[in-house]
């Protein structure tokens, strides 16, 4: 301890006071006097002191009492007793009181120096022991704390948690738990896990950890299927070990994959479609070389120039499917590639229009461009809006009749400009509406049937205008018509 | 040595109709063509062919199924061999043998496309003459 000692001296004899203050003053310590109990009292509630000397025989409080009343402020203070009448009955009801020594007079300097060193000692250990009992409660209070935090975290976590003991009691669960395994019965406590849990998968995986012998063992991944909620779960379940590597339990975190299942669904039917749509013109190709290489359908020089031709077509096809396929996937791939800039898509749409009128006369369709109403500009990506309006134009004319014509109007309300185009062909049966914009969905009959397309067209068109933050809508009526309109945001 | 028989092409893939027809009617068969399995079955009823070369996905996929079901449940059609061919291995990853599918399918013979015209013409042949056999 770095502060000087504080002894205080408590006797009606002055020249007990002043004996005392010269004897321990030379060892160093701070010392006070006073000359009756009252002003020792008022002292040590001023102060604190490590030891302090008493004289029992006083006027006004006595040294009984006075002990008493100091132990009520420090109960750790050293309290040694110095007394004429050295008596064992005064001896043993101090020390009853809780004195530590006491010193008869008359006494020697060196006797007080001694006693009052093995007090101050004593009082050392004293505080020592205080300040160690005072650092566990902090302790046991800090982990009481600990412990309820990690409650509230598990408490809160979007996974669900799950531990079991040895016993194969359910010991700590979660709300997340309980909504994603349907726990019931969680109001009883201490139960085995089967109370609980429903799912016999999980229970026999639990069972084999703590089972288990192999310490090398580590985990079991587990996929769970629930009904209501029809949901697809991920169950990961680990031993839980002490340092020494024996079992304790077993701790299960699940997690809930359903979107992901469905996304993984998607994809795998996409690639499967993809790979059917993919194998049907490269058949067709691979049959057609057959056929000419084989020389089994005879045929002179123009016949096979003819099939080869066909097979020439369905190469093309294949390589439009693959360049569409690009397409989709630099879409989603991210918006990030797209460059936004001030366009005017009236002027994008005529040149669109002047592209495609020698197609329009080979197919004795009018083309034209009827602005009914001035558009703002709007921003978007450029190469976007015309990949956009070319697909529409495109399939307005090929879906259409001889004869026919296909007309491209405008309007504008509050925020979105409007283009609509319109044609006078096919059309389209109200039951294949809703599935237009499906990846590789063709309306196929007699009147299309001729009609080559990668059936990813609209898709892509669909997939721009969402990145534009537009929407696409459609109306149409069998051998009437269709009517696409596109609506795209514009600031003011 | 000239080949005969009239035999009926059902698919959708006006490719596959034309290639076909053109190596079957170069080896002397008369061919008729379908592009769907209604239209199919009209012509199975108006002419009653020898053999019937049909793809399994038209227009729905179950199409083949179903048209393969209403021929081979017709006392007057049944004896007409079916011989299939399939893309469909190439989407499932299911191939189909006669062995584990041709109870069900109630077909005769598969194949995968593209067919090449020797295996076509073989098939073929081989079908017809089982088919006289049995007569």
């Amino acid at each position: 301890m770095n502060a000087p000692t504080k002894i205080l001296v408590v006797d009606d004899e002055l020249g007990i006071r002043e004996g005392c203050r010269r004897v321990l003053a030379e060892e160093g310590y701070d010392i006070d006097l006073a000359e009756d109990g009252t002003v020792g009292l008022q002292r040590v509630q001023e102060k604190s002191y490590d030891l302090i000397l008493v004289d029992l025989m006083m006027p006004g409080i006595g040294g009984l009492d006075l002990i008493k009343k100091i132990y009520e402020i420090d109960p750790e203070i050293i309290l040694v007793v110095i007394t004429g009448y050295a008596t064992i009955e005064t001896a043993v009801e101090a020390t009853k009181r809780g004195a530590y020594d006491y010193l008869p007079k008359p006494f020697t300097p060196e006797a007080l120096a001694v006693l009052v060193k093995r007090g101050i000692e004593k009082r050392e250990l004293r505080l020592e022991a205080q300040r160690l009992y005072h650092e566990r409660e902090q302790r046991l209070l800090e982990l009481a704390g600990e412990k309820s935090r990690l409650r509230s975290i598990i408490g809160c976590m979007a996974d669900g948690v799950l531990v079991t003991n040895l016993e194969r009691q359910l010991v700590l669960w979660n709300a997340s738990a309980v909504r994603m395994l349907r726990l019931s019965g969680t109001d009883e406590l201490g139960k085995v896990m089967d109370h609980y849990l429903k799912n016999r998968a999980l229970i026999e995986s639990l069972d084999r950890i703590l089972g288990s012998k192999d310490e090398n063992f580590s985990m079991i991944g587990q996929e769970i299927q629930t009904d209501n909620p029809k949901s697809v779960l991920m169950a990961q379940m680990a031993p839980v070990r002490d340092e020494q590597g024996r079992l304790l339990g077993a701790v299960t975190v699940i997690r809930d994959i359903t979107k992901l299942k469905e996304i993984e669904t998607i994809k795998s039917q996409f690639v499967s479609m993809v790979a059917h749509e993919l194998r049907s013109p490269l058949a067709a190709i691979e049959g057609w070389l057959g056929v000419v290489l084989s020389g089994e359908a005879g045929g002179d020089e123009e016949q096979r120039r003819k099939w080869l031709l066909r097979a020439k077509e369905r190469a093309n096809s294949l390589l439009a499917l693959v360049q569409d396929l690009l397409e989709i996937n630099k879409i989603e791939a991210g918006k990030v590639a797209q460059k936004m800039e001030s366009v005017q898509v009236t002027d994008v749409i005529g040149k669109i229009v002047e592209f495609f009128k020698p197609e329009a006369e080979r197919h004795h369709v009018s083309l034209q461009m009827k602005p009914s109403v001035p558009l703002p500009a709007i921003q978007a990506d450029i190469q976007d809006m015309e990949k956009l309006f070319t697909n529409l134009v495109s399939n307005a004319i090929k879906y259409n009749v001889e004869n026919g014509s296909v007309s491209i109007e405008t309007s504008l309300d509050a925020h979105f400009v409007g283009i609509h185009i319109r044609d006078t062909g096919v059309g389209i049966a109200p039951a294949d509406l809703p599935r237009i914009f499906d990846d590789f969905f063709r309306v196929e009959n007699k009147r299309t049937d001729r009609i080559s397309g990668t059936g990813l067209g609209l898709t892509i068109a669909k997939k721009i205008v969402d990145s534009h933050f537009g929407h696409i809508e459609v109306e149409s009526r069998p051998d009437r018509g269709s009517t696409f309109s596109v609506y795209l945001p514009y600031k003011k | 040595m000239k080949a005969s028989g009239k035999i009926l092409l059902v698919d959708d893939d006006p490719d596959f109709l034309d290639m076909h027809k053109a190596v079957l009617q170069n080896h002397g068969y008369d061919v008729l063509t379908a592009t769907s399995g209604q239209e199919g079955l009209e012509r199975v009823r108006a002419e009653m062919p020898d053999l019937i070369i049909l793809d399994l996905m038209m227009e729905k996929h179950d199409a083949g199924f179903s048209f393969t079901k209403t021929v081979k449940t017709d006392p007057l059609f049944r004896k007409i061999p079916i011989l299939m061919v399939t893309s469909v291995a190439g989407v499932t990853g299911f191939r189909f043998s006669l062995e584990e599918d041709g109870y069900w399918m109630k077909t005769d013979d598969f194949l995968d496309k593209p067919v090449m015209p020797e295996v076509l013409l073989e098939r073929v042949d081989k079908l017809l003459s089982k088919r006289e056999e049995g007569q």
